[in-house]
Order: C-alpha cells, then structure tokens, then sequence
C-alpha cells in the first residue's frame, strides 16, 4: 500500500503544479487571447533558479551553474516567481507588439525551441544537457514525519497554494481589469478604440502568467529534486493547452477538469495497460494522441467541455478561438 | 583569421542554400493561401525517410531528391485538401489554422518517432570525400547542394515572372477575390500551389540529410525555425527575398559559429529573429482582426 500512498501523493503534487500552468495559460490565452507557446521556458526558468540557488556555490566539477547560493527554500520559491515575471518582461517586450497573432504564437514557439538549443549548448548557464540535480528537498530533515507523511505535507503545500492562486487570478479576471482583457481579446480594434492600451494589457498579463509559470517550475524542481532539457521541451506546453481546450478555454473549474483528464489521467494510464511493442513507443502513442485530441478540438467543440460563463447576452460566435470576421469589424 | 572567415563564409553558403529550399517552398505556400504551416518541418522529415528508404531499396543517389520531392508533394496536397480545407470551411481563421497545423505537426513527428523507432538512420548515400576550394574544404556533394538551390531560385522566379501560370498565381497571392473575378480557376492555383511548396519542401528534406548524413524523427522541427525565419524576413511569396534572408541567416550562424561556439550561433539565430520583429513591421503588423484571409 506504501507504494500506491507514494504514487498517489506523487500525482496529487503533479496535479498541482499543472493547475498552475492551466490557470497561467488560461488566463493568458483563454481572457486576454495572448498565445504563450512558449510556456514552458517561463516555467523551466523559475525551476532552475529555485534549483540554484539553494544548491549552493558551483564546484565546477560535479555540475556548473550560475547564481549559486544556500537560500531557504520560501526565499527561492519567491526568487523562481520573480524570475518567471522578469524573463515574460524581457520577451513580451519584443514578442506582444501589434502583430498578427499566428506570427505571434509562432515567434514564441521559435524562441522555446531555441532556448533549449542555448541552454543545451552553453554548459555553465545551467549544466547544459546534463541539467542540475541533487536539489535538497525542502525541511525534509527538519520536519518530525516519516517520508510517507513527508510526501503527503508536500502535495498539500502544493495544492494550498494553487488554490490561493486559483483565487488571485479568479478575483484578477472578474475585476475590471479582466474585463478589459475580455473585451481586448474579443474586439482589439474597439477597446484601443475606447482608450485602453492594449499592447500594455498584454504585457502585463504575459508578465503576471510567467511569475506563476516561475512559481510552478520552482514547486516541481522542489518536489522531485532535478531538471534537465529533456524536462522541458517545447512539446510540454502543449500537454497543458491540450488539457485547456478540453476543459474550457475562459473557465477556471474547466481548467481544474482539464488538467485532471489530460496531463494526469490520460499521461498515467497508460502505466497500467500491458506494455506494447518496443519500450518507448507508448510514449510516442501518447504524443500522437496529445496531437490528436487537439486537432479534435478544434474541429469539434473550441469552446471546451465547460465554455466561458457569459455576464450578459452576447453573439455566440465570440471567444478565445474565434477571431472577428471582417464586416464585424467593419461595422464597429 | 582571415581565412577562416572566408571558410565560415563558404560553409555559410551551403547552409544558406539547405535553408533557401526549404524557405522557397514555405515562402510561396504562405505568400498564396496564408497558413502559418508549423506541420512543414514534419512534412520534411517525412520526405527525408521516403528518400531513406529508397535507397535502401536500391533508388539511390541524387534520385532521392525526386523520391522525396514527390512524397513532399502528395503529402502536402493530402493534408492541405483534407485536412486544412475541412478546418477553413468550417470557419478557421489565420490564427486557428496555425494551431491546426501545430497540432497537425505533433502528430506526423510522433507517428514518425513511433514507426522509426526513435533511432538515428545513417544516410550516407553520397559520401565524397572534401577538397580545397581557394581556402574552403568543401565537398562535391555540397557544392552540388549549392548549384540546385541556384537552380530552383532561377527555375521558381522564371516561373512567376514569365508563365502565364506564373502571372495566376501571384494575382492570387494578391487578392484572390479579383483573381477568381477575372477568370483564374482559383481552386487549379491552390492545388499547383500544394504540390509545388510540397514538393520543394520534400527535396530540401533530402538535400538537408544528404548534407548532415542522418535522418531521426526531429530532422524536420529542428530546422523549421530558420526556414520559417527565412520565410517571413524575405517577405512572404517572394523567392528571391527568401534566398537573401537564408543567405543573411546561414553566413551569420556560420561566422559566429566560427569565431564563439556553438551556443553563441543559436543566439545570433535569434538575434536574427529579433530583426525580422523590428524590420518587417508592415508586413508582419494587422493586430488579431488582420484583413488577410485564408485562401485554400
């Protein structure tokens, strides 16, 4: 029974993590209609500075990194979110400008893939390939409990604070500023029209969902105490898209249900068939599946399992996925 | 110093001339029916493995180009009329096509991943050995490389210029409601337009493994950055400025690869990619609404 008490606990901690990068993503995508595409990098960043900087000095034998350093686990926590906010800045800054938003998602797709080739290639940065690891998990020693109990502490730490997070950015999107994001993401050319600065609201949205893409990566290199390249390639950010278009894109219970069928029901299950083939290729399966159950969305349903609530009447064809058709426009 | 320069200059060159192929087909396929086509590196590897497996079947040599070519087409015409067509008549805009095609691309890479078994085939169909060009060591096979993306620019750019085809397909890319308006069978243009971007797209699979001796299931991905970078720097359904763009971007990664390391060359890929940002505002500006539709 231990084992299945580990592995549950395990799953409780990833299924946590992950409703943070839906909630980031969601509010990003599905109430500002900003296309992060390259999510994970924000999230990878927050996991390699909470890695470093509680690693300690770089001996620069057993591994190589910059900004090392022996701080409290809270305190790199909290370096890891600012970093998630700071590297958002740095690329919002030139990627959010008014362009189109498919050269948009592209340009974001382009620089996570090249973030991984730099990383990988420039082994002092972060241990190149190899990645950090031997990451100390948090009062690990210091708390009077078994590692059974040990694991279960940690996954509730987890899931307390995506609630408190699912609550900020509840209370953010029904605040008027979520308000101007929705009328943004539905008629760009009508809220400028009104006065809202649009290329603002979308930075400090992009800024606000990597500070809690940071605190995600910083939570999960915590919890299972390495990171590497392979952690964090570009195909990741899809999982997470994937579980937001199944859950509802604009709806923050949807996002909950989504996480839990994609990345946790859907990615686990397969442990439990009987292993086909070569080893590797149920990986591969999955993927091909990941892919799949996006297209489907797209054809069949855009608006998710539990589309966006709507405060008053509206056309039925606005949302996230459906952008203005011209003689709409026109006649604004 | 010097002639290193000169010989990162040449191994520029080629890389430029692997990207350009590539860069042509997507500029021409973008510049006419407007996808974002992210699927276009998977489209590639496929291609590359086609011409694998050619040759393991005794179709050699440089007829892996046709091979590759051919199955980049059928491929392309496949996907664009069963699969993009659906999406657009059922209301898919720019934007929602580019996630199509994300999703499109995740698929073949994975099935690809699955049936190769995540290994890394040898391909050295044309091995030859180097041989001193002034100061660059430079192979048969790679000048080779060079002469048929010269020859694909001269033979796309004639056909645009010069063909009554040509002269169709660049009304369309224009504006397709005045093209269909003045008699161009738009539908024929979107086919010939399928099969010829799928078809570049195909060779320069095979021409990118011929080069680098290897074909894996990321063959493709891994280099759509530069050819979608290429692609949108040169301007959208323009060849001859997809070839400069390439030429800009493999003579920059090959210097700096030279002179720093291996990790500098990717930034200065994306410093480059910063250009294409700050350069191409008008082309690249619409905001979400865009004016610009699908033309499928």
């Amino acid at each position: 029974m231990t084992a299945w008490s580990y592995y549950i606990a395990t799953l409780t901690v990833y299924f946590g993590v992950n409703v943070l990068s839906g909630l980031s993503l969601n509010l990003q995508f599905g109430y500002a209609g900003v296309v992060n595409f390259g999510y994970i990098i924000f999230q990878s960043v927050g996991a390699y500075i909470a890695a470093v900087v509680v690693l300690g000095p770089s001996s620069g034998t057993f591994q190589q990194y910059v900004f090392g350093a022996h701080l409290p686990f809270g305190v790199a926590l909290l370096l890891a979110t600012a970093a998630g906010a700071v590297l958002s800045l740095l690329i919002g800054l030139f990627s959010l400008r008014n362009i189109r938003r498919d050269y948009q998602a592209a340009i974001l797709l382009i620089i996570s893939l090249i973030a991984t080739q730099v990383v990988q290639g420039y082994v002092p940065l972060f241990n190149g390939s190899n990645g950090v690891t031997g990451i100390p998990r948090p009062l690990f020693s210091t708390l009077p409990v078994s590692l059974q109990g040990y694991q279960w502490a940690y996954a509730g730490w987890v899931l307390a604070l995506a609630a408190i997070v699912y609550v900020l950015v509840r209370w953010l999107s029904r605040s008027p500023w979520g308000r101007a994001l929705r009328a943004m993401r539905d008629q760009e050319d009508a809220a400028a029209a009104l006065g809202l600065n649009v290329t603002a609201l979308r930075l400090q949205v992009f800024v606000i969902g990597g500070a809690i893409a940071g605190l995600s990566g910083g939570l999960l290199v915590e919890y299972i105490g390495a990171w590497s390249p392979d952690a964090w390639g570009y195909a990741e950010t899809f999982v997470i898209f994937t579980a937001i278009f199944v859950g509802g894109l604009g709806n923050y219970a949807g996002v909950v249900l989504g996480v839990l069928l994609v990345p946790i029901l859907f990615l686990e299950l397969p442990r439990f068939l009987p292993q086909v083939g070569y080893p590797g290729l149920m990986d591969s399966i999955e993927w091909i599946a990941i892919g799949a159950i996006w297209m489907l969305c797209l054809y069949v349903r855009p608006q998710g399992l539990f589309p966006e609530r709507r405060n008053r009447a509206r056309r039925p064809a606005a949302g996230p996925l459906a952008e203005p058709r011209p003689e709409q426009v026109g006649a604004v | 110093m010097g002639s290193t320069l000169v010989s990162a200059i040449g191994f520029g060159v080629v890389l430029a001339s692997i990207i350009a192929v590539a860069a042509m087909g997507f500029t021409i396929q973008f510049g006419l029916t407007n996808v974002l086509n992210l699927s276009f590196g998977a489209v590639m590897t496929v291609a590359a493995f086609s011409a694998y497996l050619a040759n393991e079947h005794g179709v050699g040599g440089w007829s892996g180009l046709a091979v590759g070519g051919l199955a980049g087409a059928v491929l392309t015409l496949v996907l664009g009329r069963g699969i993009f067509k659906p999406y657009a008549r059922r209301g898919a805009h720019l934007f929602e096509m580019m996630m199509v095609t994300l999703g499109l691309s995740l698929v073949i890479n994975y099935a690809i991943q699955a049936i190769s078994h995540n290994n890394i085939y040898q391909f050295a169909v044309l091995p030859s050995r180097p041989f001193q060009l002034g100061s660059i060591l430079i192979t048969h096979t790679q000048l080779v490389i060079v002469f048929i993306s010269a020859a694909v620019l001269v033979a796309l750019e004639s056909l645009l210029r010069l063909t009554k085809i040509g002269r169709a397909l660049r009304a369309m890319a224009a504006d397709p409601e005045l093209a269909r308006a003045c008699g161009i069978r738009t539908g024929r243009i979107v086919v010939l337009t399928w099969l010829l971007s799928g078809f570049l797209c195909g060779m320069a699979g095979v021409v990118y493994i011929i080069n680098t001796q290897s074909v894996g299931y990321t063959t493709g991905q891994l280099f759509l950055p530069l050819v979608v970078a290429a692609a949108i720097l040169g301007g959208a359904g323009s060849p001859l400025g997809a070839v400069l763009a390439s030429l800009i971007m493999g003579i920059v990664t090959e210097v700096v690869a030279a002179f720093g390391s291996d990790a500098y060359s990717t930034v200065a890929g994306f410093g480059i990619l910063v250009l294409v940002l700050l350069s191409r505002p008008g082309s690249v500006r619409g905001g979400q609404s865009g004016h610009t539709q699908l033309t499928l």
